[in-house]
């Protein structure tokens, strides 16, 4: 965990599952990267994860129920991003979700958020349940 | 064709293929992907057997929400006998489609004239 001094850009927010909210908040921290002169493909990266780990938060975690919050604690450093992302669901289990990259699950339209937000971050560790997620890339 | 209105997508028609352009550079939102899935609907139900070129040139970002409507209306136009094929992906959103295999199950193209003459020609 960087010392507080070395965060360019620290948020800890929490948000009602609505997801026009977190879009907002996304594109807010999207657009801190860029101005903080990160590459295409590591905001790219970094949006992926952030994306996909909210909006499974509000649709899967939070059942979409806007009483229930998101947590989301989300930073920068010179070298390093990391986020954490907690929601107020049931859990589940990482290893329960069926591998969308199989011929057979393909064409589904659901389950690839899991799989992503593992392709493109290079640390990913939930705890609580499955309830939170964290988050980390590392720059260059 | 001319008469239908889009929000989400710009269609192009060259001859019988419709090329399509994403409204915005972030497809993110998902009540745009909403609008999105169902203005793709309307394009495909537009033409009997639909020729179709996704060019991702103006897209920096496409969430799985998005691709998912993809996937549906590939569904969509394989099932009325038509071809599809996307186009022009940067290389992260080229990699989003080579980490889900979804390379697979599109026809993928470097530059939209490759696709217009596959499916012009074949």
């Amino acid at each position: 965990m960087p010392a507080d001094a070395d965060w360019i850009w620290k948020i800890d927010q929490e948000i009602p599952s609505r997801a026009e909210v977190a879009c907002g908040l996304i594109r807010d921290f999207v657009e801190k990267l860029e101005d903080a002169g990160w590459n295409e493909a590591l905001v790219f990266a970094i949006h992926m994860a952030l994306e996909e780990s909210i909006m499974n938060a509000i649709k899967h975690g939070n059942a979409n129920d806007e009483s229930k919050l998101v947590r989301i604690v989300a930073g920068f450093t010179a070298s390093l991003f990391q986020a954490t992302v907690t929601d107020e669901g049931e859990g589940f289990n990482p290893a329960d979700v069926a591998d969308p990259t199989l011929d057979e699950n393909l064409e589904i339209t659901s389950g690839r958020g899991v799989m992503l937000i593992r392709q493109f971050m290079d640390d990913v560790e939930y705890s609580q349940g499955g309830r939170k997620i964290l988050m980390r890339k590392h720059r260059g | 064709m001319s008469d239908i209105r889009f929000q989400c997508i710009k269609v192009e028609q060259l001859d019988d293929i419709h090329v399509v352009r994403f409204a915005d550079d972030k497809v993110m939102d998902p009540a745009r992907i909403e609008q999105l899935g169902g203005e793709l609907q309307r394009l495909s139900d537009s033409s009997e057997s639909p020729k179709v070129i996704i060019n991702f040139s103006d897209v920096k970002f496409f969430s799985s929400a998005a691709i998912n409507k993809l996937i549906v209306l590939e569904k969509r136009v394989r099932a009325k006998g038509g071809r599809m094929r996307l186009t022009n992906l940067r290389p992260e959103v080229r990699d989003l489609f080579g980490f889900t295999q979804l390379d697979s199950l599109f026809s993928i193209h470097d530059q939209q004239s490759d696709a217009v003459v596959e499916l012009t020609t074949k």
